[in-house]
């Protein structure tokens, strides 16, 4: 059995029926909505400052066939200020900052996220690949282009509203 | 065509004095601000945030298994304002289909898997199809289908959809029964 070891740093915000297994770390400011759940499987997660996370999200912390046997435990570590939308599902072993991952999108475990990426809702990435800054996925086959406006950014009080 | 009658276990709904029938398997937040017309059904694991704003629903809807109901909510440059979302009568809406429109005219069907966006209008007698998309704010006019993501306009609704509804969700409700014990 795997033990469950949580740390909540104060001023962020979880709630109680949220599903949280294995070793996770959640920053100052970050909230958690009910029924999301954060499986952390192969290894710890750290979730950074001021993420949001909404309802049914799924992010699990999950291998990819060919690297299961090795020795390292891999650490998830995704940044600040990302926004997770409702019943989207994440496995990517890295993600970045200012990220938004929209409603129902999935991002494959061999995909590595960077900063200021937009996965459309309803979007699949499953191939490995590394998304380049501010790239943008949309649409009914997952096109791919840079965005043009910077990412905005929500201030806390803006979230803590949210 | 008769509906086949759609059988659940009374110890898992709850029905009140309206008539509703929520399942104790639901996530309602802030239930003070939910406000269901009477007649509705809300399916297993679906989840109403009436902590965010107001939820208000007509009479004979019918909430799919782990559809969301979610108040949108916009951004200003001071802060986040929440609006209240308001549903019509006779609405269907699908198996996990996420809803983040202000309103839903009546007679309306949303099929299953379709995530509606932030603050979009959904007029009467409009159909949206499975698996759609739809961009935030977009208005869907009356009687018309709705498809694809992100979701643009398929074809009409023929006139009589208001009744094709009606008959849809009572038939729904009449044959929405608990199991008899035998």
């Amino acid at each position: 059995m795997q033990r469950n070891n949580i740390k909540v740093i104060p001023g962020a915000l979880v709630c109680e029926e949220s599903k949280l297994r294995g070793d996770i770390t959640i920053g100052a400011g970050t909230i958690i909505h009910p029924n999301a759940s954060i499986i952390a499987e192969a290894g710890p997660i750290i979730i950074g400052e001021n993420c949001l996370i909404e309802e049914q999200v799924k992010i699990i912390h999950r291998l990819p066939f060919d690297q299961q046997n090795k020795d390292t435990t891999p650490v998830l570590i995704i940044g600040s200020h990302n926004v997770f939308e409702v019943d989207c599902t994440v496995e990517a072993p890295k993600i970045g900052n200012h990220n938004v991952f929209e409603s129902k999108c999935f991002v494959g475990n061999k995909v590595t996220v960077s900063n200021g990426c937009i996965i459309g809702a309803g979007c699949k990435v499953t191939e490995e690949q590394i998304l380049k800054e501010n790239i943008c996925i949309f649409g009914s086959n997952c096109q791919m282009r840079e965005c043009i406006d910077k990412p905005a950014v929500s201030t806390r009080k803006q979230l803590l509203l949210i | 065509m008769e509906l086949q009658d759609i059988n659940y276990s009374k110890n898992d709904y709850v029905e009140t004095a309206s008539g509703n029938k929520v399942c104790r398997q639901t996530v309602l937040c802030g239930s003070q601000n939910i406000i269901l017309q009477g007649k509705v059904i809300v399916q297993a694991e679906a989840i109403i945030r009436g902590d965010l704003a107001n939820v208000r629903t007509g009479r004979y809807c019918i909430i799919s298994k782990e559809a969301v109901l979610r108040p949108p909510y916009k951004k200003f440059s001071k802060g986040v304002a929440f609006f209240k979302l308001s549903i019509g009568d006779h609405v269907f809406i699908g198996e996990r289909t996420l809803v983040n429109a202000t309103d839903i005219g009546n007679y309306v069907h949303i099929g299953k898997n379709c995530v509606i966006g932030r603050r979009c209008v959904l007029r009467d007698c409009c159909v949206i199809e499975d698996n759609t998309v739809l961009a935030p704010e977009t208005v869907v006019p009356a009687f018309t289908r709705y498809g694809g993501s992100p979701g643009a306009y398929i074809s009409h609704v023929p006139e009589c959809q208001a009744d094709l509804m009606v008959d849809y969700t009572r038939s729904y409700y009449q044959h929405f029964q608990p199991t008899k014990l035998i």
